[in-house]
């Protein structure tokens, strides 16, 4: 066991040491969890731009974008090339034109058209345009009632809007209430929440496929061969290699939980079961990095097809885009990967509250695929080294 | 200058012979723009499915169902039935509708009265935007009411006497919303994922030969080729030309491939094929310039590929090549135009929304830029470490 131990500790020294492979396990994860945090966030509703001279327009067009506020977060463009680049680069959903004599027009009693562009599928320019619809349908009530009111006394809508304005808030309306109906969600929660545990999903296999460059490296440059001159058993040697990249698993998994919650305010969920979870995904490195470098013949290749590997699971099993999203085929063939069942057990774990219990089932299959990879690892790994 | 030709060609020769070469410059590229575009195909458009419960069954309901069902926003969503409220939430629930919205018993009675009923939406909150749109259609409906019934109250409160309440409610009824939405065209194509990930991952996977190049190079120098060539009339720089040349010819290649296969295949836009091909012509150039650049500032073969591999990572993180753009915040689309693949990516996806040929200049001639600073950069550093 102490001989294990000290292969280990060599193993491991020599892994931390390589400068390119810090960046890849301490500066890209770091990075990559901060850019995909910031650009998966809630919208909160349909982008709208609009123009900036709308914003300081006269009463009814101000007034018009303050209810806008209601569709989704508000775009200032500087003018209507900028508003139609940024709606063509889908950097907004929709582009109001507030017309600029919309207060003179209403009134005098005209009835006005408020031009909508709206970008994306058809399908979804269609869901805006009913947005904006009801925001302007709302502004609408109290130029009505104004309107309205002057034609029955015989003064000006200009004299009656205030007292619409302020009737507006306080007449009861036909109001529309929404109430979520919380079960559980199945994707992630937004932001880093999303981000940190799937890049650690990631990052850990990653890094433990390309790691496994250094064993093939032991293994060409004859190390291997020379320490079994000394009283070793090779069984001493693989668990120690072993031991190596759990080891390695594990400090990256708490470099990432580490980082998310303190620089990014992740919360992981019930200790117990992110505790499991994560132990169990650094099994699967351990052991996908024994397989590599057992299969892999030589150390470049491990480096270079390691990631490309690593990347396609990740696609596959839903670290890039949520599995929820893709058509059922491309789900079913994610769940090949170990990555499907470890996010599926983050989804449990941080969305759904879930304990040890409710992720039982994916940690089972995680310690399936653990325990196969590292048994036929070893198994080649002996035979290598015995023959 | 032949000597260049000989070079590039030797080196070429040797790069389409390695397996792995071709899998990273062909066929990773279309594999994953594939993935991604098959992965994204259902959520490029949107449609709402809307659980009805109509616990009502009075004059308003049935108008406001009959304006759900109505031909004007079948694009938009589509009415289910429910039978009852529990029914609805067991469909929202199980993913059968995006949302629900229940109609109140009593509501057409009391829509026309002063304490109206509120109609209740049912949301997914992974489906946010089913919710909106059912909410935002819902509102344009009842809109009407609630501003007839601010009319009334807005005329009573100027001065209309309480005994002319029924002659008041009657003209309401004519009255019609002064504000309405127009649908304007854009004249632009959607970006679809396709067209946006396909030049990502062709990028990405061509910024990955930095690493390959220069690696080939200092093993060059290692096994003493370069020395040997020394014998040759050959100057350091024609060896450096040929290479370059070589980089340059593969990254167009594979880009140009891409560019072809993933038209045909599923349909990307890569826009005209002049400017296309001007991106593709000024992003591998910049190739070749961070190439050299990376040989110049490396001392080892270790080294360079270190330092090729944090180059690729920092540009495909910052450029958008992992993450839509379109979707992030300001901040990040502007770090992304710091990087000659954003631009190329800005360039792309002006030419697959069809903004016209002459939208490419700009991002060509910023690459150009760049890559002759680069270039500088490495021809300056070369210097220095030759003398």
């Amino acid at each position: 066991m102490r001989a294990a131990l000290a292969v280990a500790g060599v193993s491991l020294r020599r892994m931390l040491r390589d400068r390119t492979a810090l960046f890849f396990i301490v500066v890209l994860p770091v990075v990559i969890i901060t850019v995909i945090g910031t650009v998966v966030q809630n919208p909160g509703g349909f982008r709208i731009g609009v123009l900036a001279d709308q914003l300081s327009g006269p009463q009814l067009a101000t007034s018009l974008v303050d209810e806008l506020k209601s569709v989704g977060p508000l775009h200032t463009m500087a003018d209507e090339p900028a508003a139609r680049t940024a709606l063509r680069r889908g950097e907004i959903d929709a582009v109001v034109l507030v017309p600029t004599g919309l207060d003179a027009d209403l009134l005098n009693g005209k009835d006005v058209r408020i031009p909508v562009l709206a970008g994306g599928a058809e399908s979804t320019q269609s869901a805006v345009r009913s947005a904006v619809a009801a925001a302007v349908a709302r502004h609408a009530e109290r130029v009505q009632a104004a309107a309205f009111a002057a034609r029955t006394t015989g003064t000006t809508t200009a004299e009656q809007l205030p007292r619409a304005t302020a009737l507006q808030r306080v007449t009861p309306r036909i109001g529309i209430s929404t109430e979520n109906i919380a079960t559980g969600s199945d994707y992630l929660p937004l932001g880093f929440s999303y981000s940190a545990p799937t890049m650690l999903v990631l990052f850990v296999f990653i890094n433990a496929l390309a790691g496994g460059a250094s064993i093939i490296q032991t293994r060409q440059l004859g190390i291997y061969q020379r320490a079994q001159a000394a009283p070793i058993r090779v069984r001493s040697l693989v668990l120690g290699e072993t031991l190596c990249y759990l080891v390695f698993a594990l400090l990256q998994s708490v470099l990432i939980v580490a980082v998310g919650a303190l620089l990014f305010g992740v919360s992981w969920g019930n200790p117990a079961a992110a505790v499991a979870l994560i132990g169990t995904w650094a099994l699967v490195g351990t052991g996908a990095g024994m397989l590599s470098g057992a299969l892999f013949k030589t150390p470049d290749q491990a480096s270079a097809i390691g990631p490309v590997i690593g990347i396609a699971f990740a696609m596959l099993g839903g670290c890039m885009w949520p599995l929820e999203i893709v058509p059922n085929a491309v789900r079913t063939l994610g769940h090949v990967t170990p990555h499907a069942w470890a996010v599926d057990a983050w989804i449990t774990v941080l969305s759904r509250d879930g304990g040890v219990a409710d992720i039982a089932a994916n940690l089972a299959v995680l310690a399936a695929f653990a325990v196969a990879m590292l048994g036929l690892a070893s198994i080649i790994h002996q035979r290598r080294l015995t023959s | 200058m032949f000597g260049a030709f000989v070079i590039a060609a030797k080196d070429l020769r040797q790069r389409f012979r390695d397996r792995s070469a071709l899998i990273l410059g062909f066929v990773a590229p279309v594999a994953v723009a594939a993935l991604m575009s098959f992965a994204f195909s259902g959520v490029e458009s949107f449609h709402a499915n809307i659980a009805l419960v109509d616990n009502d069954r009075g004059q308003i309901a049935s108008a406001l169902r009959g304006t759900l069902t109505g031909p004007e926003l079948s694009d938009v969503l589509t009415i289910r039935e429910a039978s009852d409220d529990a029914a609805a939430r067991r469909m929202v629930d199980d993913g059968d509708a995006g949302a629900g919205l229940i109609i109140p018993a009593g509501f057409s009675a009391a829509a026309v009265g002063d304490r109206p009923i509120g109609l209740r939406v049912l949301g997914d909150p992974d489906e946010p935007l089913q919710a909106q749109v059912a909410r935002a259609v819902a509102d344009a409906y009842v809109a009407q009411l609630n501003a007839d019934r601010l009319a009334v109250h807005t005329a009573l409160a100027a001065g209309v006497p309480e005994s002319r309440g029924a002659e008041l409610a009657a003209a309401v009824a004519k009255l019609q919303s002064p504000e309405s939405v127009q649908a304007q065209p854009t004249g632009y194509r959607q970006l679809r994922t396709a067209s946006y990930y396909a030049p990502a991952m062709g990028i990405m996977f061509v910024l990955f030969a930095i690493g390959f190049t220069a690696r080939s190079y200092f093993a060059e120098q290692r096994t003493g080729t370069l020395e040997r060539i020394g014998a040759a009339p050959l100057t350091r720089g024609v060896v450096l030309l040929g290479k370059s040349l070589a980089a340059f010819v593969y990254s167009v290649v594979s880009l140009s491939t891409l560019a072809i296969v993933s038209s045909l295949a599923f349909g990307a836009e890569w826009g005209p094929p002049v400017p296309a091909f001007a991106l593709i012509l000024a992003m591998s150039a910049v190739l070749v310039a961070l190439t050299a650049l990376v040989v110049a500032t490396a001392r080892t073969e270790r080294q360079a590929e270190g330092l090729a591999t944090i180059v690729t990572f920092v540009l495909l993180l910052l450029g958008g090549n992992f993450v839509l753009l379109s979707q992030a915040p300001e901040t990040l689309r502007r770090l992304a135009l710091l990087t000659p693949n954003g631009w190329a990516l800005r360039g792309f996806t002006d030419l697959a929304t069809g903004a016209g040929a002459t939208s490419a200049i700009v991002p060509v001639l910023v690459m150009l830029g760049m890559a002759v600073v680069l270039g500088a950069i490495a021809a300056i550093v070369g210097r220095g470490r030759l003398t």
